[in-house]
Order: structure tokens, then C-alpha cells, then sequence
């Protein structure tokens, strides 16, 4: 038997961090995730599989477009027109009611556990290979307890478990997507638990299986590398599992880093920038982290953030990729004297402390909630760590500069 | 740091004047006003740091003249610090070159180099002990410009190098981090962003509603399509029965047809064979008639060209041979007239003395002849000219002479012979000559009587007698007058034949009618046309002759005809053709009602029971008709409507099936928030950088700053009695009321502010006693202090000067006494020692 677990295509949702770009480019953006998905389903018609997993998310929103709708409507037709089976849950961005999902109804299209009720449906391949599947949808944008002890014991049949959930945290605040643990999962020993929710790709345990096959295409910086769905085989007779990835976006975000230990001209900078993002195998959205920052002249950090100049960098790249995000890091300290030095030390690990830095971010906070929801962002934190530490460096190097000239 | 001694040697008013210092905490300067309190507090001041020079203006207590005309100018301050003394004289004399006065320091007796002195107190200028540690009026006066900025430089001057550009930055970062985000406002960048991603959150909810519209959308359609499903088969069904209630219809009007065809049919007997036998016949006659018409008008087209008198004119044309004999003698009397003419010229040629003998009669011809037979014949002999003989002679001697002389040079025998022959000959010569002259003088003269007789003859007939031939003469002259006579009888003959030829053309001209030329061509060719009109009129006869014999044989036929007609329609029982004919008519039309009538009866033969029943209420199915054509058209109203209405929704469908908008929307919001985050980002990285900076300031300075203010407020509230709780130090100084009202430092009174400038410059000092421990000077400071105030001022200096020691110059015996420490004085005496 043959199968296909995939998860999060949040079709119609935007990419970030791209407002620069010309709007010919959003015309791309946007049938990212739709030829994605059209070519996970090339992909199950050619392997002949028997069964799709859809684990939740499919859509961006409890109210999709009807563009999307019908897009997957339509693509899920293809699917069941050659008689495979697709089992799909919804996911917290996709509590929608079965009845507004407008998939045409057909023996070869389940969702599975409407009403947050986990529900076990079995099926049969066309050799007559005998296979359940458990799991349960959201009907509200959040489920806060834990659904594994509702999950029936294993049964004579091959098991797939097929949730959009996440790991619990120590933050209670943070366990409302119907939080587990590895070790709970474990303990049902399916025979494959497919999992959605977390867009990076992860194997939680091997034996038995629980993955995370990530989302379909990435969407801004923090999904990186290949995106797509996983091609998984079973031995009917031993019931041995082995997946393998197969990446479907059509679109990469990608990381590069260029490391400075001198000085650098305007032009060798540009030339080593080209040189580093001109690796990529397909259409990519470059994310570059310049280490040794503090080596640029403030007109190259100015020049070097600058959208007009991202774009120039991406007329040289290969698949019509995109230079869309530069991150400076300042690799080593200044030399201050040692006073100072210490001073500048202690109170950069006191701004940052989380009260601190709360205080600091206080109005900008209570403004939206977006904002609130940035303040608590780690990486948002980091990012502007980050910056300020290339202003201050930046400014420092002046000032040491004219010390020394003095 | 604790001043001991101070040591003027000669300044301002002052000469030799020393104080001990008892106290290290606090000591008091008692004086009225212009005693020397200033002077003194200027001379500390001015030992440590430099003379001050008229030439640099200075804010405060130095814009006296310090330096007195006495010299050296200066003295010393003995200080105390950790069990050292040090002390330091600044002495100036005229002629020095620095006019700061020359500085010695001795620690403990032994000079030592300045520094060593002021490391202890961080190197600070006059400026920075003048701000820090002298209070006076004028500096009292400065507290409401007093701002953080003053305070901090110098309080961070004490930690991080460069701080005055640490500061800045820390405030370029914040004026930075201020254009972009504000907490109330529209324009920064951050507040605009924010705008907008509620404006694209508006956008995006409103585009999200497609889905439910689109529902409906569907609902609706699904609704309408059902409607008009029921109302196509309702249509369906009326025009079904319309169908057959028009086939009904049809059959109806044909069953009257049926009855009406029935009512036609009668029976007739016809003999179609004897009909078509009869119409044959009429077919020939009609023809003989044609073709009889046809040959009578053949006929009268012939009788037209008919020539009168055909006898004359065969008799014309029988006398075409006799033209042709005319022609032929024409001809030969021409040619003999030729001939006749030829033969005379030959004869004149022969003779042409004719002309000159075509006149004479008979009679003169023969006295012609007489008179030529009777003239002379002609002298024979000739005269012979010898003179060329008798020349010659005289050459042969003129050459033999010659020859002789020439020869007598050379062979003078031979010459003299040649010589003597010459002239012998030219001798002989001469004689002959003569002789034959004489001969023929005598010849002459008879020659001449001959001559003038022959020249008469020539004179009377024109005829040279030496040149005439008479008998030939005569012979030609008849023959001529021959020929003349014969010619004269051929152009007769011509006559007669012309005569003739004329009267034929005559005759020919008038049978033809057209004029004939005499020529003989033309008038052959008259009598060939008159021939040829001969000939035609004997056609025309034979081929009338021909068409009237066919005429008769046709009309014979005809007769025929008619009676063979007259039988067969006798036969049939009809007077003529005409109404065999109609009969004929009738017959067809019999026939064709009776195979309609049988095609109907055919058609509706099954029908024809319920035919008959429908027939009886005529108006029974067209009244159906009506009703069902009006139902007809409201249910075709009624599917367009739903057509349109269903046409309608699914144009709406299909757009929101290919909408964007949500996905657009999405990105939209999408893109503002990347914006947003951005310029937060920008923001709030300035704005960290700013408080880093601060807070790395206030760590490098030990946190001098944070505790200073805080030991600010303290005195300040102690200073105010409590009546004031905060400092606020922004970029405005603002103090907070016990009633949590805050004020801003222009709007303070005079003493409340005073006692503001006291409380934070006390703290100052406080807070960089480590570092720098020097005696506060305070300088007739209390005017503005009430009793109460200066109860309250008191308990401040007693805890400051646990730290430092505080020197209070004072005019006032009120303070002195409420001190309750006993004062120096300034002592007149001293004054210009």
C-alpha cells in the first residue's frame, strides 16, 4: 500500500516580508501553494497511491475564498475520480463546518471526527488490504485538552493516526492545539501518526511513526528549505512503514550567510553577494546574514538594506530568484576601553532581559495586536537585538575611530 | 579632601591674610556685604584651577579685577586627604609669561608634580568646580535653564570616556526612534502603518464575507434553476397539447374538405383516344395552314421585279456580234491610220523638198524641170595652191645655209658647200612661185558666170541645184499625195463605225436605264446585264409556276382534313373543338377531386368517427387553441425571467470563483504588517540603543546618575517640607507636587526653585564623592531662604558635610546663628597689609 501524508497548504494565505517586490511577483506568490498542492496530487496519480492524508490547514482561513474552495474541490475530484482515497481533518485555521467545505461528495472523500469528536473510519485498498484511520477535526480555533486518551486502542488493522496538533509546552498559556506528548502517541503505537500544525518537517519518533510532513510551500523567512509531502509505503505483510520526502513547492526560502574578517569594498561586497546566492536549483527567496558586519562602512549597511538594492542583486540570479532579507550580525565586541566595555556588556544583558525589554517596548506594545503579539515573538526580539546592536556597533566604530585619531 | 589653611599673599583687597580652617565639615565666613567673602571664594577657586584674565569673560564672581598692582600676586590652600598634606601655591608676578600664575604642589612639605594632586580629583577644570561646587546668586539664578543634559555630561564625565558623544548618540538614537513612532499621532511611520493594517484588516474581513456570499449565491441559484426547470416542462406540456390540438385542427378543415370534394365528384364518360385523334387532326390542319400562308406569301413576293419588253431586248443583245465586228474594224481603220502617217513622215524624211513642191500645180512642175536641165553644170577643176612647194624651197636652202656656216668653223670645205646649196635652193624657190600666180587669175573668172546663174534657180524654187535629184524628187512627191488619199478614205470608215456604235448604245442605254458611254466596253457590258435580266425573269417564271402547283395540292389536303375532323367529332357528340375541349376540361377536373378526395379519405380514415363528432362544434378547439397560446405566453415570460435571473447568479458565481480578492487582501495586510515590522523593528531598535547607551552611561558612572536623582528628590522634598515628592529629569526639568500635580521648573517660585538647584546640586556632589572630594563653597546663597527654609537647609548641610566639607560665606547673622558655629571674620585690619 502506498500513501501520501501532507498538511498546512493554507491556500490563499500571503508571503511576508515582501512588500518591496514588484507586484508581478505576488502573481507567482500566490499560485505557490496551489502548484504545490497540484503537484502532490501529480504526484499520487503517478505512484498510484491509495490513500491521501490531509492533516488540517488546508485552508488559511475558517472562511476560505471560494477560489480556493473550489481549487481544491477540484483537485481532490481529480483524486477521487481515480478511486484514491483522501482522508482530511481540519485544522485551527481551518474550523470550518463540513457542510460549508465544498468538495463534491464522493465514497472516496472522509473527513474525519467533525465536531472535535475523534472518529475511526476504515478502509479497504483495491487488493484488499484492510487499513483505519482515527483522528478529529476543529470546529473552533483552538482545542486546549489533550485528545490522545480519546483515541480508541489499536485494532487488528493497520493504524494511521491523523492529527493537527502540537507538542505541549510548559507554558499552559501556549497548549491550546490539543496538546500531547510524544510519549502519549507512542504509547497508542499506531502505525503511522500523521501529523499537521507545525510547518517545519520533523520526525517526533521513528518507531512507531510520528511526523510532521511541514507545510507545502514556505512563506517567509522562517520556513525554510524544500516543502512539500511524504510518499510512504507499506508492506502489506510485515506492515513495515518507510516514507520519503518529496519536495513540491515551487518556490524556496533559503539562508545564506557571507562572513566578513576585513574591510571590503563596495563592489567585492556585491560581487561575493551574487557569488553566495547563486547556488539555488530553483526559483528561491534568498534570506542573507552578513557576519562581521561591523567590517562594512555605514554607507554599505545602509546600501546593503536597501529594497532597491536587493533588487538589483536579483537581476543576476538564477530561476528569477529574489535577494528579499539581509541580516547583519556583529561577529566580535569593540574595542572599548575596559570600563565602558563592561558597562556596554551589562546593560546590553539588562536591556534585553524580558522586563527590561517589555518596558522599553511598553507603548509600541499596547498599540495593536499585532505588536503585542511581535513583543512576545523571540525571533522578532532577536531581529531587533540584532539591529540594534549593528547601529550601536556602527556608531561606536565612529566614535572609537575619532578617539584614535585624536 | 579637607581645606585646612587658606594663604593669600596679595589678592584683590587682600594682603597676607591667612584663615584656618576648624571644621571639615562645616565652617562659616562671617562678613557684611564687600568684606572679602567673594574674593576669598574666587581665591580658592583660582589657586586650584588658574588665574582668571580680564581678557577671558567669565559668568560669575570673577568679573572683578583679581589682580592687584601688587606683586607677586597669589598665595596658597593647604589640603587634607587620606593623612597627606598638600599644599598649593599659585603665585603670579609681572613679567611671568603665563598669566594663570605658576602653580608649585608639595605633598607633605616635598613639591611634587600637579597631577599627583589632581588625579585625586579626576582632572577636572574650574569650569566643572565652578558648576559643581560654588553656589552663589548667579548660579542660582541658572536653575531654570538647568537640564539633564548639564548634569549628566558631568556626572557621566566621571565614567565612560567620551561620554559627551555617548550622549549624544543615546539622543540622536531617541530623536530617531521619537519620528518613528509616537504614542499618540498619525504621521510616524509606525503610527501610519498602524493605520493601515486596520484599514487592510477592514479590507480583508469585508472580502472574507465572498465565502457566505457565495453560499448564497449558490442557494439562490439552485433555487432559481428549479423554477425554471418546472417552468420549461409546464411550457413542454402546453405546447404538447397545442401540438395535437393544431393537428386536430388541421384534420378538421381537411374533413371539410373531404365533404366538399364529395359534393364535386359527378360522372362523366369521355373517349380520351377519340379526343386526342381529334386534336392530331386540328394539329394538321393547323399546320397545312401554316405552311399554305406560307407559300402564298412566297408567291406575291415573286411577282414584283418583272422587266417591260423582254422582244427589244433580246433583239439588243442579238446584236452583240455585230458590235464585236465593229469593234475589231475600229480597231483596224486605227491602225491603218498610223501606218498611213508613218509611211508620209518616212517619205518627207526621204525627201523633204515635198514641202516645198506640195503647191506647184502640174504646169509649174514642168517648167521645173526645164529650168534645172537648162542650167550649167558645175566648174570641175581646182584651183591648185602651190605656194606650199614653192616654201618648201626656201627651208631646205635657209637649213643647208646654216648647216654650212655652222659647219664652216669646224670643216670648212663641207661648210662653204653646204652654205652655197642653201641659198642656190632659196633661189630656185623664188622663180617658181611667180609663175603660178598668173595661172590662176584666168580660172577665177570663169568660175564666177556659172555661179550666179545657179544661185537664181535657188532664188526662184528655194531649191539648191547643186544638191537636187529631180527624177527622185518627183517620184516621192506622187508617192506622198498616194498616201494622202488613202488616209482620207480610212477616217470615212471610222465615221461610219462610230455612227453605228452610237445607235446601239442609244438603244442599250434606254432598256437598261442607266447611261451607257459610246466605249465599247461599256456597252458590252450593258448588253451583259441585259442578258442576265433575261435569264432571271425565266426563273422567276418557272418557280412561280413551281409554288402555285404546291399551293393547290395543300389546299387539296385541307379539304381532306376538315372532313376527317368533322367525323371524328361527330362521333363524339360535339359541334366543334371548342367545346370538345371544355368537355375535355371537365373531364381533368373530375379527375383530380377524385384523387384528392381519395388521398384525405385515405388520410383520415381513422380518425374520421371522432371527425365527425368534432365537426358538430366548430369553434370548440379553437377556443382550446386560444387558451393554451395565452398560457404559453406567460410560462415563456415567466423561463425568461429565470433564465436572466439564473444567468445572472452564475456570472456572480463564476466572478467570485475566480476571485483573488481574499488572497489579495490577505497579501495586502500581509505586506503592511512586513512594513510595520520593519519600521518597528527601526523603532525600537533605536530606542534600545538609546536606553543602551543610557543605562552603559549610568553603569559606567557607578549609576551615579540614577542615584543622584533619587538623592535629589529626597532633598528636595526635604527642602520643600515634603510639599514636593519628584524630580522628573527629561528633556525638561519638571518637579511633581504632593498632590501628584506636575510643574514645570519656569513656572516654580523663585525659592522653590532655588531650593530645586540646591537639592540637585547638593546630590551631584554627593553622588561624585568618590571620585572628586572637594569643599562646597557656598556664597551668600540664603537671601531668598526664609527661617524656615534655612531650618530645613541646615539639616541638609549637616548631612552632606559628612561627606563633604562645606564652606558658607554669609552675611546674615541669622543663618550664623542658627548654625550655632562660631564664624570667621574678615577683619579690616588685615585689609591692604
Amino acid at each position: 500500500m502506498k500513501f501520501i501524508h501532507f498538511a498546512d497548504a493554507h491556500l490563499d494565505s500571503p508571503f511576508r516580508g515582501l512588500s518591496f517586490l514588484p507586484s508581478k511577483e505576488f502573481n507567482q506568490i500566490y499560485q505557490a501553494a496551489d502548484q504545490s498542492l497540484i503537484r502532490i496530487v501529480d504526484l499520487a496519480l503517478a505512484e498510484k497511491v491509495d490513500l491521501v492524508l490531509i492533516a488540517g490547514d488546508t485552508f488559511d482561513s475558517a472562511k476560505p475564498s471560494p477560489r480556493s474552495q473550489l481549487f481544491f474541490a477540484e483537485q481532490i475530484k481529480r483524486l477521487t475520480d481515480a478511486q484514491i482515497q483522501v482522508v482530511m481533518i481540519f485544522g485551527n485555521h481551518d474550523h470550518m463546518r463540513r457542510e460549508d467545505l465544498l468538495v463534491n461528495q464522493s465514497p472516496y472523500f472522509k473527513l474525519l471526527g467533525a465536531d472535535e469528536v475523534v472518529e475511526k473510519a476504515s478502509f479497504k485498498t483495491k487488493d484488499n488490504f484492510n487499513y483505519d484511520v482515527v483522528g478529529f477535526s476543529y470546529l473552533n480555533n483552538h482545542i486546549t485538552e489533550d485528545k490522545i486518551p480519546d483515541f480508541p486502542e489499536k485494532g487488528q488493522n493497520y493504524t494511521f493516526g491523523l492529527m493537527h496538533a502540537q507538542e505541549k509546552e510548559t507554558d499552559s498559556r501556549k497548549n491550546v492545539y490539543a496538546p500531547f506528548t510524544v510519549a502519549e502517541v507512542q504509547a497508542l503505537n499506531y502505525d503511522y501518526f500523521a501529523l499537521g500544525h507545525i510547518h517545519a518537517r520533523r520526525n517526533l519518533s521513528e518507531k512507531p511513526w510520528i511526523v510532521y510532513s511541514g507545510n507545502i510551500q514556505g512563506r517567509h523567512i522562517n520556513e525554510m528549505g524544500a516543502k512539500g509531502c511524504y510518499l510512504g509505503v507499506i508492506d502489506e505483510s510485515t506492515k513495515k512503514t518507510s516514507i520519503e520526502f518529496k519536495a513540491t513547492g515551487p518556490i524556496l526560502w533559503q539562508g545564506v550567510q557571507v562572513e566578513l574578517d576585513a574591510p571590503i569594498s563596495k563592489a567585492d561586497l556585491q560581487n561575493r553577494i551574487i557569488a553566495s546566492l547563486n547556488n539555488a536549483e530553483q526559483k528561491t527567496y534568498f534570506s542573507l546574514t552578513i557576519a562581521g558586519a561591523q567590517f562594512m562602512t555605514e554607507e554599505e549597511q545602509e546600501l546593503i538594506q536597501d529594497t532597491d538594492f536587493w533588487q538589483n542583486i536579483s537581476q543576476n540570479l538564477l530561476f528569477d530568484s529574489q535577494f528579499v532579507d539581509v541580516r547583519l550580525k556583529i561577529s566580535s565586541n569593540l574595542e572599548l576601553n575596559e570600563n565602558d566595555q563592561q558597562a556596554f556588556e551589562q546593560a546590553k544583558s539588562e536591556i534585553f532581559k524580558n522586563d527590561e525589554f517589555d518596558q522599553i517596548v511598553s507603548d509600541w506594545k499596547k498599540m495593536d495586536p499585532l505588536s503585542a503579539q511581535l513583543a512576545e515573538d523571540p525571533a522578532f526580539i532577536d531581529a531587533v537585538k540584532q539591529l540594534t546592536e549593528v547601529k550601536l556597533m556602527g556608531k561606536l566604530k565612529g566614535i572609537t575611530d575619532e578617539t584614535e585619531t585624536n | 579632601m579637607r581645606l585646612k589653611q587658606i594663604k593669600i599673599v596679595n589678592f584683590g583687597q587682600f594682603s597676607n591674610k591667612t584663615f584656618d580652617l576648624p571644621s571639615d565639615q562645616i565652617n562659616v565666613f562671617f562678613g557684611a556685604n564687600e568684606a572679602g567673602k567673594s574674593t576669598t571664594v574666587a581665591f580658592i577657586k583660582q589657586v586650584m584651577f588658574g588665574f582668571h584674565l580680564r581678557s577671558n569673560a567669565s559668568p560669575f564672581f570673577e568679573d572683578y579685577t583679581p589682580l592687584a598692582h601688587v606683586s607677586p600676586m597669589g598665595g596658597s590652600l593647604v589640603f587634607e586627604n587620606d593623612d597627606s598634606e598638600y599644599e598649593l601655591e599659585r603665585l603670579y608676578a609681572k613679567g611671568d609669561k603665563t598669566k594663570r600664575g605658576i602653580l608649585t604642589v608639595k605633598k607633605d612639605g616635598q613639591v611634587v608634580p600637579e597631577n599627583l594632586f589632581f588625579d585625586q580629583i579626576q582632572n577636572i577644570d574650574g569650569s566643572f568646580y565652578a558648576d559643581s561646587f560654588i553656589f552663589n546668586q548667579e548660579m542660582l539664578g541658572q536653575v531654570t535653564s538647568l537640564s539633564q543634559e548639564d548634569l549628566l555630561e558631568r556626572i557621566y564625565y566621571l565614567g565612560a570616556a567620551n561620554s559627551g558623544q555617548l550622549l549624544k548618540l543615546r539622543d540622536d538614537f531617541a530623536k530617531e526612534a521619537g519620528k518613528l513612532f509616537k504614542k499618540t499621532g498619525k504621521k510616524p511611520e509606525v503610527n501610519r502603518l498602524l493605520k493601515q493594517i486596520e484599514t487592510d484588516r477592514d479590507q480583508l474581513a469585508q472580502t472574507k464575507a465572498e465565502f457566505s456570499d457565495y453560499e448564497k449565491l449558490a442557494q439562490d441559484l439552485k433555487d432559481y434553476k428549479d423554477r425554471l426547470r418546472k417552468a420549461q416542462k409546464a411550457l413542454a406540456n402546453i405546447q404538447n397539447k397545442q401540438a395535437s390540438l393544431r393537428e386536430l385542427q388541421k384534420e378538421l378543415s381537411n374533413y371539410t374538405t373531404l365533404l366538399d370534394l364529395q359534393k364535386q365528384i359527378k360522372d362523366i364518360k369521355f373517349d380520351s383516344e377519340n379526343y386526342q385523334k381529334a386534336q392530331d387532326l386540328m394539329a394538321q390542319g393547323r399546320n397545312l395552314q401554316k405552311m399554305m400562308q406560307s407559300l402564298q406569301e412566297q408567291l406575291s413576293s415573286l411577282t414584283d421585279n418583272e422587266i417591260n419588253d423582254v422582244a427589244e431586248s433580246k433583239k439588243v443583245v442579238q446584236q452583240k456580234p455585230q458590235l464585236l465586228q465593229w469593234q475589231a474594224e475600229y480597231r483596224n481603220c486605227l491602225q491603218k491610220a498610223d501606218q498611213l502617217k508613218q509611211e508620209k513622215e518616212q517619205l518627207l524624211a526621204l525627201s523633204p523638198e515635198i514641202n516645198q513642191l506640195l503647191d506647184l500645180q502640174t504646169d509649174d512642175i514642168k517648167q521645173l524641170k526645164e529650168d534645172f536641165l537648162a542650167l550649167p553644170s558645175k566648174p570641175n577643176e581646182e584651183f591648185n595652191e602651190n605656194s606650199s612647194s614653192d616654201k618648201i624651197w626656201y627651208v631646205v636652202g635657209a637649213v643647208l645655209a646654216v648647216i654650212g656656216l655652222i659647219l664652216l668653223g669646224t670643216a670648212g670645205v663641207v661648210g662653204i658647200i653646204a652654205l652655197i646649196a642653201g641659198i642656190g635652193l632659196a633661189g630656185f624657190g623664188y622663180v617658181k612661185s611667180e609663175q603660178a600666180n598668173k595661172q590662176q587669175a584666168a580660172i577665177l573668172a570663169k568660175q564666177k558666170a556659172v555661179k550666179d546663174r545657179r544661185q537664181a534657180f535657188y532664188s526662184k524654187y528655194n531649191l539648191d541645184p547643186d544638191m537636187l535629184d529631180l527624177n527622185s524628187l518627183l517620184t516621192n512627191l506622187n508617192q506622198y499625195k498616194l498616201k494622202e488619199s488613202a488616209e482620207k478614205t480610212n477616217s470615212e470608215q471610222l465615221n461610219e463605225i462610230n455612227q453605228k456604235v452610237a445607235q446601239l448604245a442609244a438603244n442599250v442605254q434606254n432598256i437598261i436605264r442607266k447611261p451607257v458611254d459610246d466605249g465599247f466596253d461599256q456597252i458590252l457590258n450593258g448588253l451583259d446585264e441585259i442578258e442576265e435580266q433575261i435569264n432571271q425573269q425565266q426563273e422567276l417564271v418557272q418557280k412561280k409556276s413551281n409554288l402555285s402547283n404546291a399551293l393547290s395540292q395543300d389546299k387539296q389536303d385541307l379539304e381532306e382534313l376538315n372532313l376527317q375532323l368533322k367525323a371524328v367529332l361527330a362521333q363524339a357528340n360535339v359541334e366543334d373543338m371548342a367545346s370538345y375541349d371544355a368537355a375535355y376540361q371537365e373531364f381533368l377536373a373530375q379527375a383530380k377531386i377524385k384523387a384528392q378526395y381519395d388521398a384525405l379519405e385515405k388520410n383520415l380514415h381513422d380518425d374520421l368517427d371522432e371527425l365527425k363528432q368534432e365537426a358538430k362544434e366548430p369553434g370548440k378547439v379553437l377556443a382550446q387553441l386560444q387558451n393554451l397560446a395565452a398560457q404559453a405566453t406567460d410560462t415563456t415570460k415567466e423561463i425568461d425571467a429565470l433564465q436572466a435571473q439564473v444567468a445572472k447568479l452564475q456570472v456572480q458565481l463564476d466572478n467570485l470563483a475566480d476571485s483573488t480578492a481574499v488572497f489579495e487582501a490577505k497579501q495586502e495586510l500581509a505586506n503592511t504588517e512586513t512594513n510595520f515590522v520593519n519600521s518597528s523593528q527601526e523603532y525600537l531598535a533605536n530606542l534600545v540603543v538609546s536606553r543602551w547607551i543610557s543605562r552603559s552611561l549610568d553603569l559606567a558612572s557607578n549609576e551615579r546618575f540614577p542615584k543622584m536623582l533619587s538623592a535629589a528628590k529626597e532633598y528636595f522634598a526635604l527642602l520643600t517640607g515634603g510639599r514636593y515628592v519628584d524630580i522628573i529629569l527629561d528633556k525638561k526639568l519638571t518637579v511633581t507636587r504632593k498632590d501628584g500635580k506636575k510643574r514645570e521648573v519656569k513656572y516654580l517660585s523663585r525659592g522653590t526653585a532655588e531650593q530645586l538647584y540646591f537639592a540637585l546640586k547638593l546630590a551631584f556632589i554627593e553622588q561624585i564623592k568618590d571620585k572628586i572630594n572637594l569643599p562646597i563653597l557656598i556664597d551668600d546663597s540664603f537671601v531668598n531662604f526664609d527661617d524656615r527654609r534655612i531650618g530645613y537647609i541646615k539639616k541638609l548641610l549637616e548631612k552632606v558635610s559628612e561627606n563633604n566639607q562645606v564652606l558658607i560665606f554669609t552675611a546674615q547673622e541669622k543663618l550664623v546663628d542658627q548654625l550655632e558655629i562660631s564664624p570667621l571674620t574678615f577683619t579690616k585690619g588685615t585689609q591692604d597689609a
